[in-house]
């Protein structure tokens, strides 16, 4: 069948320029130069070494590609000093080539030379201006100089990643505008960038993702939870995702939509102590105490030092009526976080638990001292001075209570039912209620409309359904009938309760931007409290307040 | 159906059953080092069935071969000279039988091949000879000048020089003085050329879109330019310029008409050229390495090194992404013009092939090595055949089945599986219920407890350190006037033991003076010659380690042991600076009398 045999005559048959003295044709240097770049960008890092030094031998080291690719190799293997010396000599080799001081800088970028990378880069940007690289790097190098005071730095990396981005857009050239941005606390303006790149490629979970977290550190709920929606859509099991998603749904009463979302979580980072903090609060609001105990103390061995693990520890032991485990996890809490006024109001409660009535009482200072807008501690000191027939205390307290009350009704927050009822008993018990500014009728209707209105008080926007995502909503349809506030449950069957109000503290990368609770609404925990007005209850009231955290 | 006799020496073929393939041949010892550019299937005979040409790069720098599988088996075998760059089929010209050209790109030259055998070799034009190299070895040639200073003007021609210097020149740049005089005399009598190298090699049809049309090669080289050449007189017909040296290339379009070649460079990006612009017309910027890039329709789908797979349109936008489970090591089209089906083949490093249609994975087919090399095509009489060679030289041969349906799923996926995946919180034991019991009903009491507890452990504590300082009983001395530190080493294992003492004045500034050591022992255990004595340096500097050495005797052959106390003493205060307790090590020696 075969109609020809193989020819073995091929290299007698080629061409030749016969001479009379046959010089030895010379191999041309680049000649592998394909092989060597098929190689390497397969990751076939081993054969490409062999060709590299078999081609280096060759040339005697002349060959520039050859080099420069080993450089890369070794750079990848954390080699970074040879790596630059290798690109030096590469420079020196073909000096005309902006790759190679690229890469010299590159590897001084790595080495942390900073300053001298912002030189290299612009001698290779006057070789060739049009390179968005060379624009993204120097803003990197900017940027990361840790100068942020110094404006001239600031602005100076914008200005490279702006350029950079007229050259080409780059999804990683935006998200380092936006850190810059960020860094400098511009936060509008890094909306606006994280903006842009969502547009320019919809799909990257990760600039949905940190849009997401950003517009909830802005308190736009519904945007957030819509862009990480979207991420959760292209990446189900994006860590950073689930956890700022789940804490919103948490935030809205959907434990177990939130519950299903952390499982996914619970599978790619099993040893993340947030995530078991707040699947730990997750069990806590459906009541399962004793799994939210196991799923904190994870989070607390997880992570010793955090602080919101150990006030929700706090808080759950307080609930268990564990007083003396209780102010343990408090006492340490407020250590590791000394300015949280609820931090020493929950101690306090322990404290008085406990009978320690002057301890208790010195932790309510410190709380009244430190907090600025909760009523609520206010309130608990209140009782407490009253149970303790210190009635002048308590009307301070009372008053400092409408203080804040007013305050906050100007910022459209609405109050729990329970803090209302129990303002109002302290009120008719101190005598002070038609004279002040709490019973008011013009206050009255619209206090009454938070306290009264039983179910769900709604906010503006609130009605409108969280993500307009189809495939979010698919996923998270339960979630999207809620709104933002929060239904208190009261049921006086039980001796105590606590109803569980979730305050994200949306401590996102850099958790001392935003301790504080953005949504959480005031939820007390009411006490036995007889129905009968004058005496008051002898326990005060707690007003428990679980953190979660996103990260 | 046609079907091959199965590799069963073997034995793999049946390890990797899908549910869509036909195993008709695994041979993971043909010893085949090949990339899918040189790779083709092509009816060289005109008898309606295809071979398969390889050209394999042998060990890398020998053995190269052109070898042609018909069915199973190696058909023919020829000697490259060089390594295959890229191979192709081309028809170059009307004649009957229409058989198609094997031409192999191999450094700058293009070996063209009919009926196999060699019929014509095509050099890549020569390069811009630097004028100033050319006088220099004009110069040499007429033995004007001497070697050593023809290699100074060298060199500073190529330090400043636009064209770069002829690899003639810059061999002779690197040898050593003595072997100069005779590489000159070997070449100087030669013209001096420039040559570069052929990077990748594609077809494109002349005029007509036929199957069967006569194409023109179209290569690119190291010297960032595109070539297409005419077919029957391997003559230049168009040189276009690229910004970097092109990897690979994806020809649409005729000659005559229009067309449009899309080629990914070295520098990460790629480059659509088109008719009558020697510059290119669009440029898609990627943030890693193109591996693979393949056309699919009017998109570009590019394989990054990113381990991720983009689309494209032809114009450069951005259409989608996917994340690929591992590095792509090669890309190829399968393309069933009967069954009108369009999709990718992604091989990958985790030895998985994996078939998209747009965005849409929509099979993957399991390898028993990292493949290289994909082809998919009419191989011998079967329309859809998948020739795969592997990283370790195999070659896998899988015909589709004829009833083999690819339904393109949705790729939105539903709820991941971890999902349904029970969280695993830790069970509390009946004895921490019962103690939480317990704690409800004395917390008050185990409060105060606590709290009692920890005062007197307080109270103890600074009871104790307050006890340490007023009897100097720490190694440490915090006295203002003569803070010292002290640490005490036992060498020896008995009856004689050597004690050294280093001590440290640990003061910013002030030397330490007149100090005395004493120790006490159990007379009865322990002798030394001198228990007391003044430190032998008159004074202290400060942050300086003094050591102090003495001799211990050990009395006892009982095999006990006891604490000697070292004591620091002022001169005129009976109160020591600082006390150090040493534990006595056994002695493991008897002593002499």
């Amino acid at each position: 069948m075969l109609r020809f045999l193989p020819d073995p005559l091929l290299v007698a048959s080629e061409p030749k320029k016969g001479r009379a003295p046959k010089a030895p044709e010379l191999p041309i240097p680049e000649r592998k130069n394909w092989l060597i770049h098929l190689h390497y960008i397969r990751k076939d890092y081993e054969t490409c070494k062999d060709i590299i030094k078999e081609q280096l031998q060759e040339t005697r080291g002349m060959c520039e590609y050859a080099i420069y690719v080993q450089a890369l190799i070794l750079r990848l293997e954390g080699q970074i000093q040879q790596s630059l010396e290798l690109f030096q000599s590469c420079a020196i080799l073909n000096p005309a080539n902006p790759d190679n001081l690229k890469q010299v800088a590159r590897s001084l970028f790595l080495l942390g030379k900073h300053k001298a990378a912002i030189e290299v880069y612009h001698e290779a940007g006057k070789l060739n201006d049009e390179d968005w690289e060379v624009h993204h790097n120097l803003g990197v190098c900017y940027s990361v100089i840790k100068d942020y005071k110094n404006v001239c730095v600031v602005s100076q990396a914008e200005e490279q990643l702006n350029a950079a981005l007229q050259l080409n857009k780059q999804d990683r050239t935006f998200l380092t505008l936006g850190k810059v941005h960020l860094l400098s606390r511009d936060t509008d303006k890094a909306v606006d960038v994280y903006k842009a790149a969502v547009e320019f490629s919809p799909e990257n979970t990760e600039l949905l993702t940190t849009l997401g977290l950003l517009y909830l550190q802005l308190g736009k709920y519904q945007k957030a939870f819509e862009h990480l929606g979207n991420a959760l859509t292209f990446d189900p099991s994006n860590y950073k995702a689930i956890l700022a998603a789940g804490s919103m749904m948490q935030t809205h009463g959907d434990f177990d939509v939130a519950m299903n979302k952390y499982r996914v979580a619970a599978c790619v980072v099993p040893e993340s102590p947030p995530l078991w903090n707040n699947i730990g609060m997750c069990f806590f609001s459906k009541k399962k105490y004793v799994a939210a105990i196991s799923c904190l103390k994870r989070a607390h061995y997880l992570s010793p030092f955090d602080w919101k693990v150990l006030y929700n520890l706090g808080l759950v032991h307080l609930t268990m009526q564990q007083y003396a485990s209780a102010f343990h996890f408090l006492s340490a809490a407020t250590n590791l976080q000394p300015r949280l006024g609820e931090l020493y109001m929950l101690l306090a409660v322990a404290l008085t638990n406990l009978e320690d009535l002057d301890n208790a009482r010195r932790s309510y200072e410190q709380a009244v001292a430190l907090d600025h807008s909760n009523p609520l501690v206010n309130l608990n000191f209140a009782i407490l001075l009253y149970n303790h027939g210190d009635k002048k205390g308590a009307l301070q307290q009372y008053q400092e209570i409408e203080r804040k009350v007013n305050m906050l009704k100007d910022s459209n927050t609405e109050f729990d039912s329970e803090l209302m009822d129990m303002a109002q008993k302290m009120a008719t018990a101190l005598q002070v209620g038609e004279s002040l500014v709490w019973t008011k009728p013009a206050k009255d209707t619209k206090f009454k409309q938070g306290s009264a209105g039983v179910p769900i008080k709604t906010l503006g926007s609130s009605q409108q359904p969280l993500g307009t995502n189809q495939a979010l909503e698919q996923a998270m349809s339960s979630a999207a009938g809620y709104n933002r506030s929060i239904t208190p449950r009261v049921s006086l069957s039980q001796p105590k309760r606590s109803s569980v109000p979730l305050a994200e503290s949306s401590g996102l990368e850099n958790p001392p931007a935003v301790p504080g609770d953005a949504s959480g609404t005031p939820r007390p925990e009411e006490s036995d409290t007889p129905d009968t007005l004058p005496p008051l209850a002898a326990k005060p009231k707690v007003k428990s307040k679980s953190r979660q955290e996103l990260n | 159906v046609f079907l091959w006799p199965s590799g069963d020496s073997n034995g793999a073929t049946s390890c990797y059953i899908n549910g869509k393939w036909l195993d008709a041949h695994y041979d993971p010892v043909a010893n085949l080092y090949t990339f899918s550019s040189c790779i083709v299937l092509a009816d060289l005979h005109g008898d309606g069935e295809n071979k398969l040409v390889v050209g394999d790069l042998g060990t890398g720098s020998s053995n190269m071969k052109l070898k042609v599988y018909r069915g199973t088996g190696l058909m023919s075998e020829n000697t490259l000279l060089d390594l295959p760059t890229g191979l192709v089929s081309f028809l170059m010209d009307q004649h009957e039988p229409r058989t198609p050209a094997i031409a192999v790109a191999s450094g700058p030259y293009i070996y063209v091949y009919k009926n196999l055998r060699p019929y014509f070799k095509f050099t890549l034009p020569p390069l811009e000879v630097n004028a100033l190299e050319q006088d220099v070895w004009n110069q040499a040639r007429e033995d004007m000048i001497d070697p050593l200073s023809l290699k100074e003007m060298l060199d500073s021609i190529r330090d400043k020089a636009d064209v770069p210097l002829s690899v003639r020149s810059l061999r002779f740049l690197m040898l050593d003085p003595q072997d100069m005089e005779a590489f000159v005399n070997l070449y100087k009598e030669q013209p001096i050329r420039r040559q570069t190298v052929i990077t990748c090699i594609s077809t494109l049809k002349k005029n007509m879109a036929d199957e069967d049309a006569v194409s023109c090669l179209v290569i690119g080289t190291e010297s960032k330019d595109v070539y297409i050449l005419d077919p029957e007189a391997f003559t230049v017909l168009t040189k276009m310029s690229l910004p970097s040296a092109p990897t690979q290339m994806d020809v649409t379009g005729q000659f005559d008409v229009e067309f449009r070649i899309t080629v990914a460079c070295r520098n990460g990006n790629i480059y659509v050229l088109r008719r009558e612009s020697p510059k290119p017309k669009y440029c898609i910027e990627l943030s890693s390495h193109p591996v693979g890039l393949v056309r699919i329709g009017k998109n570009v789908v590019v394989g990054c090194a990113q381990e991720t797979l983009q689309g494209f349109t032809q114009k450069g936008k951005k259409l989608w992404t996917v994340c690929l489970p591992a590095p792509v090591t090669t890309m190829s089209v399968m393309d069933l013009p009967t069954r009108g089906f369009q999709a990718v083949l992604v091989g990958l490093a985790n030895s998985e092939v994996h078939l998209y249609r747009d965005k849409n994975l929509i099979s993957t087919i399991k390898t028993p090595d990292i493949v290289t090399s994909i082809c998919f095509g009419r191989y011998g009489r079967e329309d859809g055949t998948l020739i795969m060679t592997t990283k370790g030289g195999g070659l896998i041969v899988k015909i589709l089945k004829r009833t083999a349906v690819f339904d393109d799923r949705d790729s939105a996926p539903g709820p991941p599986l971890a999902q349904s995946i029970r969280l695993n919180v830790p069970k509390k034991t009946k004895l921490y219920v019962d103690q939480t019991m317990r704690e409800r009903e004395n917390s008050v009491a185990m409060h105060r407890a606590f709290q009692m507890d920890l005062s007197r452990l307080r109270l103890a504590a600074a009871r104790a350190y307050v006890k340490a300082l007023e009897s100097s009983l720490t190694p440490m001395s915090s006295s203002l006037s003569e803070p010292l530190r002290m640490n005490a080493v036992v060498q020896g294992l008995g009856p004689s033991f050597k004690l050294t003492l280093n001590i440290q004045n640990t003061a910013v500034c002030r030397p330490v003076m007149n100090l005395a050591i004493s120790f006490l022992y159990d007379e009865s255990l322990y002798s030394m010659k001198t228990a007391f004595f003044k430190v032998t340096i008159p004074l202290l500097v400060p942050g300086l380690n003094y050591p102090i050495d003495t001799f211990v005797e050990c009395l006892s052959d009982k095999g006990i042991s006891d604490i000697i106390k070292v004591f620091v003493l002022r001169e005129g205060k009976s109160a020591p600076l600082l006390t150090a307790h040493i534990n006595m090590p056994v002695s493991e020696g008897l002593a002499l009398n």
